[in-house]
């Protein structure tokens, strides 16, 4: 299996390096892999995802995504990678004056699918998800479990090679969160996607195996 | 409602800055046809002992591009009213030739002096006169109204531009998010500003129009029973088709200036 994230030596910093939050880290995550990350607030969690899609640019050692190594990738590479990632925010990060439908295939229409395409596959994704109604609607109009089923049915719409998902179900209740779970759950399994899940809690109802990783005092450590 | 405003105020000043530059255009062809009126009108008398041909003038100082020759029977006409003949013969053979020379160009004061000294050198060349007291006057007046109107265009631009930065920062704030966002699904640079530009097109034709109009206006209704003979005389220069082309160019370029400030202090932009 091949490895779709390798990270050597990474160091993340902030304010030109003044101010650093990940320090030589080594870490190797496969195809296919469902990767959970916790660690205190502030730790550094949202940092590191960030660094994996590209948001932030590393201090020193390398990071490698599908073959980038992102301490040195191009912008227009860059763009190119990211349309085979999947994104997911705690805060959902939709658009607001966009309706359901438009922003589930966002990621479609930046590769610049036909909107004949684009139509069938927002209905595709919306009944995936469960929000077949609602794809007229705007998010705004949403509950916050269901706007989150947006944000995986985005993530989701052009089968990324990986899922990277900060705190998915920071804002949901139980039920919701178990929706969101089943979802990600389900991506890992049938389409073979890597995904990274920062969380402060691993869902105690999880039928995959999984790798657990904490971030603690600028380190990445696996629990085993 | 808050749609029109946030329209007005890109609209508005970027139809200052249309105006600013169509005034300028008109003020540029109406004031080169009265310069050339000015420089039309003006002569510079010389007086000479003997005929002097437009060459020898042209070969003293090459301002000159012709001359004319005042009819010196006129002259003695005048002169000698109710002296007999012979003695009006003998005025005609002392009074001396007098010409009239135009200049091809509109020239400053030290300019007519010199060309003052430059004929004087012919020794058959009397007296110069360039009229240049109330020559001058009138071309400093010109001057300074010409001034005054480019440094006003100047300023009324600048206002204007900081004006559509700051609407243009408003734009920003209300496009952050949702640019945001197809950045980090990996959406290139003009896709994700492409409703910007699309706006701001929009916004780029109404002001082009708007300013058209005005000088349409200005052009076939006010020209005409305005009364103010620099304005009547040329209409034509007041607004022309090409103009057009022109404000929408220039529209076009501030938008495109303004769009890209608002899209490049946008990138790197941490959530
Ligand atoms: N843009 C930024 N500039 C400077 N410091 C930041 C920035 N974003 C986060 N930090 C700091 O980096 C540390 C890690 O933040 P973050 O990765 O968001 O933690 P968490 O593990 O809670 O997601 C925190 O101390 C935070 O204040
Ligand atoms: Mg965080």
């Amino acid at each position: 299996m091949s490895n779709v994230i390798q990270a050597s030596q990474l160091t993340l910093a902030y304010d030109n390096g003044a101010k650093e939050i990940i320090k030589d880290a080594n870490f190797t995550i496969k195809k296919g892999e469902f990767v959970f990350i916790t660690g205190p607030s502030g730790s550094g969690k949202s940092t590191l995802l960030k660094a994996l899609y590209g948001q932030l640019t590393p201090t020193a050692g390398s990071l490698v995504v599908g073959g980038n190594d992102l301490a040195h990738i191009r912008r227009k590479k860059l763009q190119e990678l990211r349309t085979h990632m999947g994104i997911i925010f705690q805060d959902y990060k939709l658009v607001n004056e966009w309706t359901v439908s438009k922003n589930v295939v966002l990621p479609l229409m930046i590769a610049g699918y036909s909107s004949e395409i684009q139509d069938t596959q927002a209905r595709r994704l919306l009944k995936h998800v469960k929000l077949s109604e609602h794809g007229d609607k705007y998010p705004l109009e949403l509950s916050g479990g269901e706007q989150q089923r947006v944000g995986v049915a985005r993530a989701l719409s052009k089968n990324p090679v990986v899922i990277l998902a900060d705190e998915p179900t920071g804002n949901l209740d139980d039920y919701s969160s178990n929706v969101i779970w089943d979802l990600m759950e389900n991506a890992c399994q049938q389409l073979d996607t890597t995904v990274l899940v920062v969380t402060h809690k691993i869902p105690t109802i999880f039928s995959l195996p999984y790798r657990h990783f904490i971030i603690e005092s600028k380190g990445v450590y696996e629990v085993h | 409602m808050k749609f029109i405003k946030n329209h007005l105020m890109f609209i508005l000043p970027l139809m200052a800055i249309l105006l600013g530059v169509e005034f300028y255009l008109v003020f540029d062809r109406t004031t080169d046809s009265y310069e050339k009126t000015l420089t039309e009108g003006y002569t510079m008398l010389v007086v000479s002992k003997k005929p002097v041909k437009l060459v020898t003038f042209q070969k003293l100082n090459k301002h000159i591009i012709s001359s004319k020759q005042i009819e010196r029977s006129n002259i003695i006409s005048e002169v000698a009213k109710g002296v007999s003949k012979s003695s009006s013969k003998e005025i005609l053979a002392v009074l001396p030739y007098f010409y009239n020379l135009s200049l091809d160009s509109y020239l400053k004061t030290s300019e007519l002096g010199e060309i003052k000294k430059d004929l004087e050198v012919d020794k058959n060349i009397k007296r110069v006169e360039t009229f240049g007291s109330s020559y001058n006057s009138s071309y400093r007046l010109f001057a300074f109204i010409k001034f005054t109107l480019k440094i006003f265009i100047i300023f009324m631009a600048v206002v204007s531009l900081f004006l559509i930065i700051k609407q243009m920062e408003i734009w920003k704030y209300a496009h952050k998010e949702r640019m945001q966002v197809m950045e980090i699904f990996g959406a290139p640079l003009m896709l994700r500003s492409g409703v910007l530009f699309r706006v701001a097109f929009v916004d780029a034709i109404f002001a082009t129009i708007f300013v058209s109009g005005i000088f349409f206006y200005i052009k076939f209704y006010w020209a005409a029973q305005s009364g103010i003979d620099i304005i009547s005389d040329n209409q034509e220069a007041l607004f022309q088709i090409g103009d057009i082309g022109i404000l929408f160019g220039s529209a076009i370029f501030i938008v495109i200036v303004a769009v890209y400030t608002v899209v490049f202090s946008n990138k790197g932009a941490q959530e």
